[in-house]
């Protein structure tokens, strides 16, 4: 009897506040609230996605759409009140959109295909590109490159190396990398950072200025 | 493999730009609708949260969804 009248005392036509909606998309939901919530993001995810999606964007959108409000149902709870919630809606949506086109945009490359080679495993076995410039100048940047080849080797874990490897040198995607390393975005993004910083602090131990050395690249 | 003046420039710059804190891309997902709301009011959202845009500076995937998010809500505001 309680919720009968719950349901019936939700049902409206518009939905102004943060309120209503949580309200309205709490059990028992509002059909009318996850009908227009749909439609809104349908609506912003069409823009959003267009130049990612080559063909069928409406049917790709809709999918999206759904997922994202099934997801949103199941937070609702989560839902903190410190944007519209629309806004936050529209966010887990469009994360939901653009996770699933790059799940597509890499599917065909299997994991054996992604698996770096033996050579490329190894930061330490690079070699300095052969350049155009004069040999002193080569000279020197074989040296530069010498010093940074310690610093990576000496400073980062196995791990550190082969993403650093994967995205700057072999400049591999980023969800390629999450793939080839069995990992998540979160993770490699924090595994990166501390390896950058590690390589950054080993400069400034050894007295050694960044930016000159770029200005000498 | 080869490491060019190139690879090594990006390297080093990288490691420059490296900050003690920096937050990950679920700490920057937790917070960008309210970036994201604050930008669209035209309010300076990098002056409240300096940590979501230093990683939105530095992470491209993130930063390709912020760009996406925008977009949308632009698109739903104008509807309005």
């Amino acid at each position: 009897m309680f919720n009968w009248f719950k349901k019936h005392r939700k049902e409206k036509s518009s939905y102004e506040t943060n309120e209503e909606w949580v309200e309205a998309l709490k059990p028992p939901v509002d059909e009318r609230a996850v009908a227009l919530l749909r439609q809104k993001l349908i609506r912003g995810l069409k823009p959003a996605l267009h130049k990612y999606v080559d063909r069928e964007l409406d049917q790709f959108v809709e999918d999206v759409a759904q997922d994202a409000l099934l997801k949103v149902l199941d937070n609702i709870d989560s839902f903190r009140g410190d944007s519209k919630l629309l806004t936050w809606a529209m966010k887990i949506a469009v994360r939901e959109g653009l996770t699933e086109l790059r799940l597509k945009r890499y599917d065909d490359i299997s994991i054996e295909d992604l698996k770096p080679d033996d050579d490329s495993r190894e930061v330490f076995s690079l070699s300095m590109a052969s350049s155009e410039t004069s040999p002193d100048r080569s000279l020197h940047e074989s040296k530069l490159v010498d010093k940074v080849m310690t610093i990576i080797n000496e400073e980062l874990t196995d791990k550190q190396k082969q993403a650093i490897n994967a995205l700057m040198i072999q400049r591999l995607p980023g969800p390629v990398v999450v793939k080839q390393m069995d990992t998540n975005r979160n993770a490699l993004y924090k595994l990166v950072h501390d390896a950058r910083l590690k390589i950054k602090n080993k400069l400034e131990l050894e007295g050694i200025d960044p930016d000159e050395m770029l200005d000498q690249l | 493999m080869e490491l060019t003046p190139d690879i090594l420039k990006k390297l080093i710059k990288s490691a420059q730009m490296a900050a003690d804190h920096e937050i990950g891309c679920n700490e920057c997902f937790d917070e960008l609708h309210e970036f994201a709301e604050m930008e669209l009011a035209g309010k300076s959202p990098e002056e409240a949260k300096p940590l979501i845009k230093d990683h939105l500076d530095k992470c491209s995937s993130c930063r390709e969804e912020y760009q996406a998010l925008l977009e949308a809500l632009r698109t739903i505001e104008s509807d309005n």
